[in-house]
Order: C-alpha cells, then sequence, then structure tokens
C-alpha cells in the first residue's frame, strides 16, 4: 500500500547572490522531495522577478484597476498517486516508453468493462472531507461524450450532476512579503474521472502521435467557486491545493509533471455592478507564477477594453498564456457551450459511501495545514516562520518532534530553517534524508541554551551531525568542545594575547577600538573556538581599557 | 462501437434535454410534459461524427422520430411523488483493489492491430480543436 511520493526538492538555478540566500531566513523555503521542482508562490515569483523584467502596468491601467473588480475561479485536476488506474489494473509509471502500460480497457477495446478501483474513492473523500465538503453518500459517474484522439473510448468516464463532494471551502495565508493576509475560498465541488492519453503534434503538421499511458489514470476534479480576485491569490490558492494534495499523500502534485492542472476563468466588473462580466478562460500555465501573472495581464486586458468602452470586445473564450511573450492569445471562440451529452455511466454501479467508512477515513486524517498553521502561530511563531514550516509536511513532523523533546520553539524554528535548509538546498536532499534526528537537534539546542557549548561550536557540529550522524553528546566528548565559561581561565588567554601582540594593543590604545575583533579572534583561536564569546568579550575590553 | 452507441445515446440525451433545464448540473424536473422535439438529424450526424448524404436524412428523420416518441411514452408515467433513482440496477459495488497487473500480450493483443502504429506511438491525424 505503499504509495511512491515524488516529491520535488527546492532548486534555484538562477540565484543571483547565494549568500543573500543564506542569510535570509525565510529565503529558503523547501520542500523534502525527489525529482521536479516544486515550489511555493512565492519562491516562483521571486525566482522569475530575477529572469524577466516586471511587467509593469501602464500608468492609466494602474489607475484604472482600482475601479474594477476581478472574478476568478480555477478548475484543477490532481492526477491521483494510486498504483493502478481508475478502472483497469495498469500501472502508471510517468515516463514510461509510450504505450506499454496500457491494456484493453484503457485502450477502449470492444467488449471490455470498467471496474472501479477502490483507493480511488478513498482518496476522493480524503480530499472531500479536507476541504470540508458534503459528501455525496450515493452519487454516480456518466459519461461525457466528445471525439479526440487521446480519448479512446469516444467518452471519458465522470461525475457530472452528482458528484461525490461539493459545498467547502479552503482556508490559506498569503505570504508576508506580499502583505500577508488570510483568505477563505469557497469550492463548489469534487468529482471523480479518468484522464485521456497524450496527444503530441508533430513538427511537419500532417500528423500527430498518441500515447495512452496516462489514458484512464484517475483525476480528481476540484472546481473553485468565484471568490479569488487575484493573480496572487490565484497562486496561493494552487499552492495551497497542492499541498494539501502532498499532506494527505493522495498527490505528489507537480505541475511540472502534470499531476496538477489548472484552468483559471476570469472575468471583471466595474465595482459595485452586480452582474458579471464575460468570462475568460486561460489555459497553458505552468507554473504558480505563470498562474499569477497570466491573471494579472488578462485582467489589465479586460479592465483596459473597459475602460475604452470597448469591453464588448471581451467574449466568452479560450485564450492560451504565451510564457515567452507574457500574455494571453484567443486559442478558440466559444461557440455556446459544448454538448457533451452526459449520461450515467450503465457498466458502473453507484458509488456507496457508509457513514463507518467515511468516519474511519476522517479519523484517519493527520494534520492538514490550516490547522497546524493556525497552531504554531499560537506557539509564539512569526506568520513568515509558520508558512516556512508548515509548507512541507514532512519539515513540520521535524519541528514537532524536535520541540516534543524539550527544545525552544524559536530557536529549533531557527536551525531549520536557516543552517538546515541551506544544507538540503545545497545537498539537494529532504529532511528525511539526512542523518539529524530531531532528538539531536533538540539536544544541540538544549547544550548551548545551558552553555555547555557555544552556538559557534553549536553550528559546526550540526554540520557534523547533519552529514555523519552521531549524538552532540559524543561529539562533544570526542572533539572536546564543551565552553570555556570559568572567567579565570579566559583571562589568562586575553593575557597571552595582549602580550603577543604589543603593536595592536599600542595600535588599539591610540584609537583603533576595531581591534577589538582581532584580539577576540585570537583568543578564540587559542581556545580553539570554546572561549564563551560574551564572557571573552567583556573580559577583553576590560583589559584593553584598563592599562595606559 | 463507440459512434453506434453514441449515435443512440445522443437520441435518447434528446429526450433528457426536456428534462434537465439546462447543462447546469441541477436537480431534475420530471413534471415536464410535451411532445419532444423534432430531430436536428445534421447535429445529430455530426455529433456522432457519422456522415449522411441529403436522401438519408430525409429519410432517417421520421424514423428517429418514432424512436424518439417510442421513448416519449415514459413521459406518461406520473413521477411527481417517486424519489430520483441515481440509477438504474440494486446491484452494489464492484470494487477492485489497487494491485497492478501487467497485460502481457500488447504487441499482438492490441497494438499489432493499430492501424497506424509508428513505433513507440500511435499515429493519427492531426486534430487541433475538440469538438
Amino acid at each position: 500500500m505503499a504509495s511512491v511520493l515524488f516529491r520535488g526538492i527546492q532548486t534555484r538555478p538562477f540565484l543571483l547572490y547565494p549568500s543573500a540566500l543564506l542569510s535570509r531566513k525565510n529565503g529558503v523555503l523547501f520542500c523534502t522531495t525527489k525529482c521536479s521542482q516544486s515550489q511555493t508562490a512565492t519562491q516562483e515569483n521571486q525566482q522569475t522577478q530575477m529572469k524577466v523584467s516586471p511587467r509593469t502596468h501602464t500608468k492609466k491601467v494602474e489607475k484604472i484597476l482600482h475601479d474594477y473588480e476581478a472574478i476568478i475561479g480555477i478548475e484543477t485536476h490532481v492526477q491521483l498517486d494510486t498504483l493502478t488506474k481508475a478502472f483497469c489494473s495498469c500501472a502508471y509509471l510517468y515516463g514510461s516508453q509510450p504505450n506499454t502500460n496500457v491494456c484493453p480497457i484503457c485502450m477502449g477495446l470492444p467488449g471490455t468493462l470498467p471496474v472501479l478501483n477502490s483507493k480511488v474513492i478513498e482518496f476522493a473523500v480524503k480530499v472531500g472531507l479536507a476541504l470540508n465538503c458534503n459528501l455525496s453518500m450515493n452519487s454516480k459517474f456518466d459519461r461525457k461524450q466528445y471525439f479526440y484522439p487521446d480519448l479512446p473510448k469516444g467518452y471519458q468516464i465522470s461525475q457530472f450532476d452528482i458528484p461525490i463532494a461539493t459545498g467547502g471551502f479552503i482556508e490559506l495565508d498569503l505570504p508576508t512579503e506580499y502583505g500577508g493576509g488570510h483568505r477563505k475560498f469557497g469550492i463548489t465541488r469534487v468529482h471523480m474521472e479518468e484522464d485521456a492519453g497524450k496527444l503530441l503534434h508533430s513538427g511537419n503538421g500532417s500528423y500527430s502521435q498518441v500515447d495512452l499511458n496516462r489514458a484512464g489514470v484517475p483525476l480528481l476534479e476540484i472546481v473553485s467557486e468565484p471568490d479569488i480576485r487575484s493573480g496572487l491569490e490565484a497562486a496561493e490558492y494552487a499552492a495551497e491545493i497542492q499541498r494539501l494534495v502532498r499532506y494527505l499523500g493522495v498527490s505528489n502534485g507537480n505541475m511540472q509533471e502534470g499531476s496538477l492542472r489548472c484552468d483559471v476563468n476570469v472575468s471583471v466588473r466595474p465595482i459595485g455592478q452586480l452582474e458579471y462580466g464575460t468570462k475568460v478562460e486561460i489555459k497553458n500555465m505552468n507554473s504558480f507564477s505563470a498562474m499569477n501573472r497570466a491573471i494579472d495581464f488578462e485582467i489589465s486586458r479586460q479592465v483596459d477594453l473597459y475602460s475604452k468602452g470597448e469591453d464588448n470586445q471581451i467574449i466568452q473564450e479560450t485564450r492560451l498564456w504565451e510564457e515567452g511573450a507574457q500574455r494571453t492569445v484567443t486559442m478558440r471562440k466559444k461557440e455556446g457551450l459544448a454538448d457533451y451529452r452526459y449520461f450515467p455511466e450503465p457498466d458502473l454501479p453507484e458509488v456507496v459511501l457508509s457513514e463507518e467508512y467515511v468516519d474511519n477515513i476522517r479519523a484517519s486524517l493527520l494534520e492538514l495545514p490550516e490547522v497546524k498553521r493556525r497552531r504554531y502561530e499560537r506557539m509564539g511563531l512569526s506568520m513568515q516562520d509558520v508558512l516556512f514550516l508548515t509548507n512541507d509536511m514532512n519539515v513540520a513532523d521535524f519541528f514537532d518532534a524536535t520541540i516534543e523533546r524539550g527544545a525552544e520553539v524559536k530557536m529549533a524554528a531557527n536551525w531549520i530553517m536557516s543552517d538546515i535548509a541551506a544544507y538540503l538546498n545545497n545537498e539537494k536532499l529532504s529532511i528525511n534524508e539526512i542523518k539529524l534526528t530531531p532528538q539531536e537537534l533538540a539536544e544541540l539546542i538544549s547544550s548551548i541554551k545551558g552553555g555547555t557549548i557555544s552556538g559557534k561550536i553549536g553550528k559546526e557540529i550540526l554540520f557534523e551531525l547533519i552529514s555523519n550522524g552521531g549524538t552532540v553528546k559524543a561529539l562533544i566528548e570526542e572533539k572536546d568542545l564543551v565552553q570555556i565559561v570559568d572567567p579565570a581561565e579566559i583571562e589568562k588567554m586575553v593575557d597571552k594575547v595582549l602580550i603577543e601582540n604589543p603593536k595592536q594593543l599600542q595600535q588599539y590604545r591610540g584609537g583603533k577600538t576595531k581591534l577589538q575583533g582581532f584580539f577576540a579572534g585570537q583568543v578564540m583561536k587559542l581556545s580553539k573556538g570554546k572561549a564563551n564569546p560574551g564572557l571573552l568579550n567583556k573580559i577583553l575590553l576590560e583589559k584593553l581599557n584598563a592599562k595606559g | 462501437m463507440s459512434t453506434r452507441v453514441s449515435f443512440v445515446m445522443g437520441v435518447s440525451s434528446l429526450l433528457q434535454r426536456r428534462c434537465l433545464w439546462s447543462s447546469q448540473w441541477r436537480v431534475r424536473n420530471y413534471s415536464v410534459r410535451s411532445a419532444p422535439l423534432p430531430p436536428d438529424l445534421p447535429l445529430l450526424a455530426e455529433t456522432a461524427r457519422i456522415s449522411l448524404t441529403p436522401k438519408e436524412v430525409e429519410e432517417f428523420t421520421p424514423k428517429i422520430q418514432q424512436v424518439i416518441n417510442w421513448f416519449g411514452q415514459l413521459q406518461a408515467v406520473d413521477l411527481q411523488s417517486i424519489e430520483p433513482a441515481l440509477r438504474a440496477d440494486t446491484e452494489g459495488d464492484n470494487l477492485r483493489n489497487d494491485v497492478p497487473e501487467t497485460f502481457e500480450n500488447r504487441w499482438e493483443a492490441m497494438l499489432s492491430a493499430v492501424p497506424s502504429f509508428e513505433e513507440p506511438y500511435i499515429k493519427v491525424p492531426k486534430v487541433l480543436n475538440k469538438e
């Protein structure tokens, strides 16, 4: 029953100033997942802003944006991380040779019948509960019929009028670097369906190629209420959905792999107007930051037309986001609503949930991101820290384990967010892969707090613990790292350094007070780094300013 | 198989469209009673991707009308006090465990029968727009 969770690591290929990265606590958001990149919306925004010059609104558009409100709704397709497809026992392995994960059922060959994978229901219920939805204890599948080369049966098995979950909501916190704020967005529905195959258009244009590996892979479609008001909110909504499905273990939620896909509907209306404006669909956004930029562009485009009195030029259509040109373009005009001739799937029975089944799943749910964020807030952590620590469940678990063993909250947070995060990013590892245990981190923190070792020594030990494991106690003993806190001993060392450096001493007494650092460094060296810095400087200052 | 079924189901969906208020997913209103609309055969053929000659359109329209009317007899049933069933069967679920099984005979049984297979892809005419 092990679901292999492919999650991405934080990679920052375009990072220009690595030192800046390490000194900013919040700059190193990371996920404990391998392979492809996965980032929060903020991380992506920051990265993109370094390589693409910021798109500036014209002054005119800036001004009138305030008079309009954007109404945005998002449809998200999440590929479920089950071992087999939705209606047949084929495995689905991303990256397999084309047309190797197929069988007569998912190829839609005559005479085959679909059989539902029980895991799909379980995952759907998990997501429905996590999104605070009402579950339909009885739901059904329908056929959504259309012809397209990547749809083997000529219809997609989906849920039309009785989806498994309806009427929920999701809560999130906007990143502090964008002003922060708490948001609650409605969820209209969640339903189960199957994915289509992959269609590749060949270069010369006369034919296309179909790979049916993906055909039949289970999807959950999550439809939001049109409660979203900006590109930023949309990107954070998508990031939270990603966070949620990863926390639940139902999907790896990788936009790059295609296991998380978002289609956005955008309309604007003058503030105060009751009727909605014309809705435009936007496709082809491959990252959270692309969603953000695409939506902001589209809002500007629509507002601009409104302001010129040309809002009748806004038509209900599908537009594509062009990453290169940073704009949306017409893909095709929607000639009325598509007629999918929905009817109940005759080959599949009703999906019936029992109270017991749902209760069991509800009881098995682990602490979800929103609940965790509120708990961390109550612990006294800043919102910045909260967002960092809860972004990845494994990091949060590590943090929880560390403070459970008595470590002080703020210190634990700092260690994880700075030194440990930096190491993970450099080595491209997940927090589960390092040899440092929460127990030892707690031990390290209490050793520093108790004065046994200095903070600086602590950092050195940390590096050792992360890469080679071991215990704090053993390392302290082995390397003789116990801090020197005996004033007499420090005095002796200070005296020795002052005697050995008469020239600098003279310079100091002549006015070059910056040389205190030099002396401090020398004493540290002499003490092999073990002198308590506070005490050292106190005694040093006394001695330096005493004579003469 | 799918075009024939789709054609038949397209017909029955004409009936359904009388019942569903719109393509929004809302509660069905089963109290509507009126004669079914005459079928738009060119549209029907288009959605089923079946080409018909004008002669065939003329020939088939009354026949399909008859099929619809035959189904239409169901509208005489009073459903006011009946709780709508989601589906026709009462058999209970038919679920499968999430255990992978490889279909071994891919080439012989399936891929070798694909009309134009250009290893490893299925070659198809270029179609840009869905529906």
